[in-house]
């Protein structure tokens, strides 16, 4: 598994992407351990108390997990995890 | 303990909030050319720079004023106060000051120079960069200082 | 008048004349100013038959009630007249100084008529206004045009201009304001060069008033808190810029590759906003009364694109970049440069030399048509030649300045235009993106994104979210998003306010600053009102419901990879709720009772 950091969270993470050997079972656990290896202010990032932060957005293949699952959505071995700030353009 | 306005160039985008802030609070309308700060921007450069009179302790100004219209302050610590009533609009601090921070206003008759606007600066609260600050003579520089030492902090720290 | 001045100016360059007009209240009133006043003057007093780059058609530059003032990030002013590229009603909005100057000088609107005999320039000093020989200035770029301009008129003048592009009125060409801010699409640039008007200069000392100062005031601070605790208006943009698009949509797999031959480019992170920050950035730099910072000041080191200037936005960092399958962003940025200072659109430039790379790789066009050129995908060195000499309206360069429709039908393939009504659009797939697709398809000046932003739904998150992928409720999410910008432009506000504040927010400072009471309901309608009077304009044109389209590839082709392979937009299935909702007919004609709602005639 493929996890992919942009923008600010870049900041948090001191890197741009990290590769997982073992797939946890859900987003959930993959955020938690990823807060767990990166800090405070990833988890902040991530997380609002329980729940997903409505600030972040994260993509699972490409789709955002809104419409998949949320914090539920299971993950496995071969996906591709995007994790973003609200961002914005034109 | 005095308060000083104090100019950060490099944080300074262009967007002349400033400008708007000190003339709506000195005439309540939009007339920049009315903005006792004035911030100015070299396209090519894509920088500018806001100015407004610096409060000198020895200011030209107050030595060249006829009146004793431009004073120091005697209320308030770090000003050099402008008596709308006894001057006489003979220009001559505006010729006197050698950063042209005070300038007359033909349309209003007024002489046009930083007041600090009673001690909270419109300036200030509208700047969203930054780029003025209203701080403790003491902090004046603080921010900028402390941005350089916090790049060796980054360099000395420990890596655990 | 309280926001508006309540004086329009006309300048006839035929006749050399300058009149003064009262801002008729009602209009104001009823339109606003910038996009939505600039239409109303183009309809009623130009002649839709007028050829666009002769001397019948207008070019109107127009600020908004809320420029000059410090409600947050709301100094634009659009420039208004029939486009040549396509012949719509045209409405190309820029930030900036210009705009704010207008107002102080004393004008809500500039109105241009007719034709220089020879190369001029206008300078307008308050009420003292001057048409002056510009011999010694016609054929700079825009920088030394402006620092020229100067020299003669005040040296803190805010100019706008047109480049070499303007000059030989390439259909891309475009009007710059403070040397870095485009009014950037449909020709406008080529109607300005057509009146051989080189640049307006303007020194405004006056002031714009407000009808009730402390609610303005309150208003200002509530909308300023709103728009910097949000994420992007409030951070994101200043840090990163535009240009932090770029991962994310390739992320989602909608970012146009190739010419829209595919959706996702694997290395699309070393033109993004992340590598401009670490790479080129020099700092932010935000329009007037600014708040949101998103400009970019940048330089290029490497000596085989040095420069300095701003920029890249995503759009232009896409169209040289993903567009073009090249992934160097210091070529992507000097591109940029060279359309500032050529004055020349960037998205329809980047997506035009995309074009041609298909052609050329598809065997339609050789080497013999590029001036001995490589013309292929990623070749980097070929972008930013074809760059330069599309500005110089050079050799090939010449065609690529017409853009990509005239081009490719000239080769005899009009179906790898990616176009809508002509105008090229711009860095969001819709086969990823469904509903930007129907905002591209009936967009009032071809594609564009602005118009209708609904990424920031669809993609971005922003105080709402709609799957991109599923095409129900997007004709209401567009005619919304259509609606509420259209007020918004013609207000003088910018757009990436909407990342903070919405239509309370904005209806509420309108008020306070104009002393007419506007609702939520009355700003939307004001907004329907102005889309609408574009679309009748546009049917005048000849532009049919079968215009309200997109290229076949992105109905018919699917994305080859990335996470939206597979894709297509399927537009039949939110096109005619679209109508429905809009109150026309089947044939996107606005029918007589909607008119009559909104008072259009």
């Amino acid at each position: 598994m493929t996890v992919r950091f942009f923008a600010t969270i870049r900041t948090y993470t001191g890197e741009t992407e990290r590769r997982l050997d073992d797939a946890p079972a859900t987003l959930r656990e993959l955020l938690t351990a990823l807060a767990a290896r990166y800090g405070t202010l990833f988890r902040r990032a991530a997380f609002a108390g329980a729940d997903l932060n409505p600030e972040i957005i994260i993509l699972v293949n490409g789709r955002n997990v809104l419409y998949l699952r949320g914090l539920d959505t299971a993950l496995s071995q071969d996906d591709e995890v995007s994790i973003f700030p609200m961002v914005a353009g034109g | 303990m005095a308060k000083v306005l104090m100019i950060h160039p490099d944080k300074c985008t262009g967007c002349h909030n400033c400008e708007l802030a000190c003339s709506f609070e000195h005439e309540g309308q939009f007339r920049p050319a009315a903005s006792r700060v004035q911030a100015y921007t070299w396209e090519r450069e894509g920088m500018t720079v806001p100015m407004m009179c610096q409060q000198c302790d020895d200011a030209a100004c107050v030595k060249v004023c006829p009146t004793g219209a431009m004073h120091r302050s005697a209320t308030r610590a770090n000003l050099v106060d402008w008596n709308e009533q006894v001057c006489i609009r003979c220009k001559m601090c505006t010729v006197a000051c050698p950063f042209g921070n005070a300038r007359y206003d033909a349309a209003s008759s007024s002489i046009f120079k930083c007041d600090t606007c009673q001690g909270a600066p419109e300036c200030v609260t509208f700047c969203p960069s930054g780029a003025l600050e209203f701080v403790d003579d003491e902090q004046q520089v603080r921010s900028r200082k402390k941005a350089y030492a916090a790049k060796f902090r980054e360099a000395f720290q420990e890596v655990s | 008048m309280f926001g508006w001045t309540g004086t329009i100016l006309r300048v006839d360059l035929t006749k050399g004349t300058i009149t003064r007009e009262a801002t008729d209240p009602k209009l104001a009133r009823d339109y606003l100013g910038a996009r939505g006043l600039g239409g109303h003057i183009l309809r009623s007093e130009v002649d839709p038959k007028t050829d666009s780059l002769g001397p019948d058609n207008k070019l109107v530059f127009a600020p908004g009630p809320f420029t000059g003032t410090f409600a947050p990030s709301a100094g634009r002013f659009n420039v208004v007249t029939k486009g040549p590229l396509n012949g719509v009603l045209a409405a190309s909005n820029s930030g900036g100084s210009f705009g704010p100057e207008l107002k102080y000088a004393g004008y809500d609107a500039l109105i241009i008529e007719g034709k220089a005999a020879k190369p001029v320039y206008l300078w307008i000093k308050d009420d003292q206004i001057e048409i002056r020989d510009a011999a010694a200035i016609w054929g700079h770029n825009t920088l030394d045009t402006t620092d020229l301009v100067r020299a003669e008129t005040d040296e803190d003048a805010k100019v706008s201009c047109i480049g070499p592009a303007g000059e030989h009125q390439a259909l891309l060409a475009c009007i710059m304001n403070e040397m870095h801010r485009a009014a950037g699409r449909t020709g406008v640039g080529a109607v300005m060069g057509s009146k051989n008007l080189k640049a307006i200069a303007v020194s405004g000392s006056g002031a714009v008033k407000v009808a009730d100062p402390e609610r303005f005031k309150a208003a200002v601070m509530k909308a300023r808190k709103l728009i910097q605790a949000h994420p992007v208006g409030g951070a994101g943009l200043k840090a990163y810029g535009t240009d932090v698009l770029v991962n994310i949509l390739n992320q989602v797999g909608a970012l146009p590759t190739r010419n829209y031959q595919d959706g996702y480019f694997p290395t699309a992170d070393k033109t993004g906003g992340e590598s401009l920050a670490a790479k080129q950035l020099v700092r932010p730099k935000g329009c007037f009364s600014c708040i949101i910072s998103c400009g970019r000041v940048t330089k290029v080191d490497n000596p085989a694109y040095a420069g300095y200037g701003e920029g890249p936005e995503y759009e232009s960092a896409w169209g040289f970049g993903s567009d073009c399958g090249i992934d160097d962003l210091d070529a992507i940025t000097k591109a940029n440069f060279l359309c500032n200072e050529y004055g020349i659109d960037t998205i329809s430039l980047g997506s035009t030399i995309a074009c041609a790379m298909e052609l050329f790789e598809r065997g339609f066009i050789t080497a013999k048509d590029t001036d001995g050129v490589q013309l292929t995908f990623g070749n980097v060195a070929a972008m930013v030649e074809m760059t330069r000499k599309a500005g110089e309206g050079e050799g090939f360069g010449a065609k690529l300045a017409q853009g990509s429709y005239r081009l490719a039908e000239s080769y005899g393939h009009p179906e790898y235009s990616m176009t809508c009504k002509k105008q090229e659009m711009p860095a969001y797939d819709p086969r990823g993106v469904q509903g930007i697709g129907l905002n591209y398809a009936t967009g009032n000046r071809g594609g564009c994104h602005v118009r209708g932003y609904t990424i920031a739904i669809e993609v971005l998150q922003n105080g709402a979210v709609m799957d991109p992928r599923i095409t129900e409720g997007k004709a209401g999410l567009d005619i919304t998003f259509q609606n509420l910008t259209a007020a918004l432009d013609s207000a003088g506000a910018c757009l990436f306010s909407t990342f903070g504040i919405g239509a309370p927010e904005l209806a509420e400072m309108l008020s306070a600053v104009t002393g007419v009471e506007y609702s939520v309901d009355e700003f939307m309608k004001i907004g329907e009102r102005i889309w609408n009077q574009e679309r009748l304009w546009n049917l005048t044109q000849g532009y049919t419901t079968a215009d309200d389209t997109l290229p076949e590839r992105l109905l018919k082709d699917p994305i080859k990879t990335g996470p939206a392979k597979g894709e297509v937009n399927r537009l039949g299935e939110m096109l005619p709720e679209y109508y429905q909702l809009r109150g026309w007919d089947d044939k996107g004609v606005p029918s007589k009772a909607k008119l009559k709602e909104l008072s259009l005639n």
